[in-house]
């Protein structure tokens, strides 16, 4: 048998929800690509287990808390870590990285196949240029290479591939997809869009969430059947994540090679040619070192870890921008209150997605204590059993309680954009490395006044909503501002800008320093807007990939 | 629910309906019985036989087999077991198991005899009053037992079915009448 092969025409560094992109556009578009991914394989057959009832879980869904203290403390703050899912996220005590004492960051991290597409939350929101044009306008960072006429063909293409399901509104700064039918809102959230509609018009509208659930068939995948726990998996593949729909149609191309274990420690430069000539990977399992050669290489590894890389082998930063500008979103900000009515009514089933309210700060009118602004997404829901665990009482009277539901509760949570700035910085630590013996990141990153302002307006303005709705008992969240990085959506770390000097990638997420070089997961992003990003980092992949292939052709990387 | 699931469910009702009629100790003899076949001696680790007996009774006058099963029929007690072995830290555990030893001097200052051995009345007497302590004071060790009682129940496989909370309905409606059956 020969050996395998260890020459193609692309690399794609990671599975994820931006690999699996690329691996799917540059194998349809003729390349023999080699995607290379530091975790294990996935197999759905096994790997998923979103069916699992919770007596066969030995704590119940309340987790392994002492392997949990001991391997994945991090991990565990994401919102979709659980008894079951912990298992796509990884170890943190093989894969350590430092931040100041008193500057948490959260860092959540997936290795297997799949990336963190397996565990996302699935909400997809078009960028608008309110995002785009929004650090030229506010004289902050650098202007983003591109506008959204630039982008909407790509998002046309992602979402007709992936299916989003969700409602048209017809708002400038929150453009419409390509939508399947929307999932439904309940009876409470219905009141309160309507409630709103009378009070606000449409300057604060409350819309179905935009998800990448599908609610009908599409492309081979199945329509959704609201078991819940997307985060385990999803054996009827519907709901978008590589392993269920990128990385399968790459392979019926027949020139996807996909290498799991495979810790990328550095790419190949060569400096005459001024080209990367591969990867140097470190096999997981044995530890062996190996090389890969290729004509481009696509770094889709996550903002943190495609810097990282960059970083650890010394390249496309002449800018000195690589790891600079994290960005997340600040979380926690909103508030909740109770309906008195539709008491003879209920849920039926899980849906995996809540409601939406689209950014109206800063949207047509100006807030004098901060600039940008932030969505709320929420959902309306009854209390079940869980509420009786703290009440009193015991015995027959107290048990008849346990299948008693609550008020209808609406609650409000909101996502803020937070601003680029240098100082929120990765840096190779000097010392740290990780079980493999890479370099790891030194992360120092905290919220501006601008971004805390953000998060102190959620808790106003989200009682006005549930008071316009006419809820009672109406409570502001008490939780302070999320921990950077908590919301899963870091990003900016190697920017994309229109001058070489000041930023890492052109408006094509090409390196400026490294023309077969490109950059396409969110360390991209020069903003951040407040909406999920993960739609944005597919269609910048998809336009990238296009982009690679026709100047491949004509001979110009 | 299908046809499989009705007839299990008739046959698990009809044996609770006995359950029902029996005289408090007998109930006791029954949970001893049930739970001498649910947890082999080599499974316990936290709970001694006593401490066991003790839980298993606790948290069946927590949730007591009425229409629908109660804690004992649920296994609630192997899941506290587990939880203290294997969850909760070595402080929790030894407050928890002091907590037992408390319910008992409490039962044998009233009749002098260990909890599982005195009245129903006493019992009730005595868990009403932790319960108003545990209500006032979050940290009390029976908010504790109530709470892996209670979490236990509704998490087994006996309480999501009494609960109606399985099988799932695998659709959704996010607005139907509160009497709707779950399935179609």
């Amino acid at each position: 048998m020969p050996p395998p092969p260890t020459d193609f025409d692309a690399i794609v560094v990671g599975s994820g929800m931006t690999g699996g992109w690329a691996a799917k556009e540059l194998t349809e578009l003729g390349l023999r690509t080699l995607v290379l991914e530091a975790g294990r394989p996935i197999s759905p057959e096994q790997d998923y287990v979103e069916h699992k009832p919770r007596w066969e879980m030995p704590f119940r869904g309340l987790g392994d808390r002492r392997a949990t203290a001991e391997r994945q403390a991090i991990q565990s703050k994401s919102v979709s870590f659980d008894e079951l899912s912990h298992v796509f996220w990884t170890d943190d005590v093989k894969n350590p990285y430092s931040t100041p004492a008193d500057r948490p960051f959260y860092w959540f991290r997936a290795r297997q196949v799949g990336g963190k597409s397996i565990i996302w939350g699935r909400a997809v929101y078009r960028w608008s240029d309110l995002d785009f044009e929004a650090n030229l306008r506010d004289g902050i960072a650098v202007d983003w290479p591109i506008r959204y006429a630039d982008i909407a063909p790509w998002y046309d293409h992602v979402e007709r591939f992936i299916g989003v399901s969700g409602q048209k509104e017809g708002l400038a700064h929150l453009p419409d997809g390509e939508f399947l039918p929307p999932m439904a809102l309940n009876c409470a959230e219905q009141h309160v869009r309507q409630r709103m509609q009378e009070r606000f018009g449409r300057e604060r509208l409350l819309t179905i969430g935009r998800v990448a659930n599908l609610t009908v068939n599409h492309n081979g995948r199945a329509a959704c059947h609201y078991c819940g726990p997307c985060q385990r998996g999803c054996i009827t593949r519907s709901y978008f994540s590589s392993v269920n729909a990128t990385l399968p149609a790459a392979h019926a191309t027949g020139r996807l090679t996909l290498r799991p274990f495979s810790i990328v420690r550095s790419l190949i430069y060569d400096r005459r040619t001024n080209r990367v000539t591969g990867v140097r990977i470190i096999d997981a399992q044995t530890k062996a070192e190996r090389e890969y050669t290729a004509r481009v290489v696509f770094l889709c590894a996550s903002a943190l870890e495609s810097a990282r890389i960059l970083l650890n082998s010394g390249v496309a930063n002449s800018s000195g921008q690589v790891g600079r500008n994290i960005m997340d979103h600040i979380k926690w900000g909103g508030a909740s209150g109770e309906f008195d009515g539709w008491t003879d009514r209920r849920e039926i089933g899980e849906r995996p997605n809540g409601i939406y309210v689209p950014r109206f700060r800063n949207v047509t009118s100006r807030h004098p204590d901060f600039i940008r602004g932030y969505g709320f997404q929420g959902a309306a829901d009854r209390s079940g059993w869980e509420a009786a665990l703290r009440a009193p009482g015991i015995g027959r009277e107290y048990k008849a309680q346990l299948s008693q539901l609550g008020p209808w509760t609406m609650s409000f949570w909101g996502y803020g954009e937070m601003l680029p700035r240098e100082a929120n910085r990765a840096t190779l630590h000097p010392t740290l490395v990780d079980a493999w013996g890479i370099p790891s990141l030194h992360i120092d990153c905290r919220w501006s006044d601008n971004d805390l302002a953000i998060h102190r307006d959620m808790n106003i303005t989200a009682a006005e909503l549930l008071e316009a709705a006419g809820a009672t008992h109406i409570e502001p969240n008490t939780n302070g501002p999320s921990t950077p990085g908590g919301s899963n959506h870091e990003m900016g770390t190697a920017r994309m800008g229109r001058d070489a000097r000041t930023s890492v990638l052109n408006g094509w997420n090409q390196t400026w320093d490294v023309p077969n070089l490109f950059v396409t997961d969110g360390a991209a992003m020069t903003s951040s807007g407040c909406q999920n990003p993960s739609l944005t980092y597919m269609a910048l992949t998809a336009r990238a990939c296009h982009y690679a292939v026709d100047k491949l052709k004509r001979g110009e990387l | 629910m299908n046809r499989r699931e009705l007839m299990q469910w008739l046959v698990a009702t009809a044996g609770l309906s006995a359950v029902e009629t029996l005289a408090p100790a007998d109930l006791l003899a029954f949970g001893r019985d049930v739970h001498r076949r649910a947890t082999p001696d080599a499974a316990r680790r936290s709970l001694t036989a006593h401490a066991e007996q003790t839980v298993t009774l606790a948290a069946e006058r927590i949730l007591p087999a009425t229409d629908t099963p109660g804690a004992t029929d649920a296994g609630v007690t192997p899941f506290i077991e587990k939880m203290l072995s294997d969850w909760h830290t070595p402080e929790e555990r030894a407050r928890f198991l002091a907590g037992l030893q408390d319910l008992d001097a409490r039962c044998r200052s009233r009749s002098s005899r260990d909890f599982v051995d005195c009245s129903e009345a006493d019992q009730m007497a005595v868990l009403n009053a932790l319960d108003a302590e545990a209500t006032a004071r979050r940290d009390h060790w029976f908010g504790r037992l109530k709470y892996l009682t209670v979490y236990g129940y509704c998490t087994s496989e006996v309480g999501q079915r009494a609960l109606g909370l399985w099988p799932q309905p695998w659709r959704y409606d996010g607005c139907a009448p509160l009497d709707a059956p779950p399935t179609h």
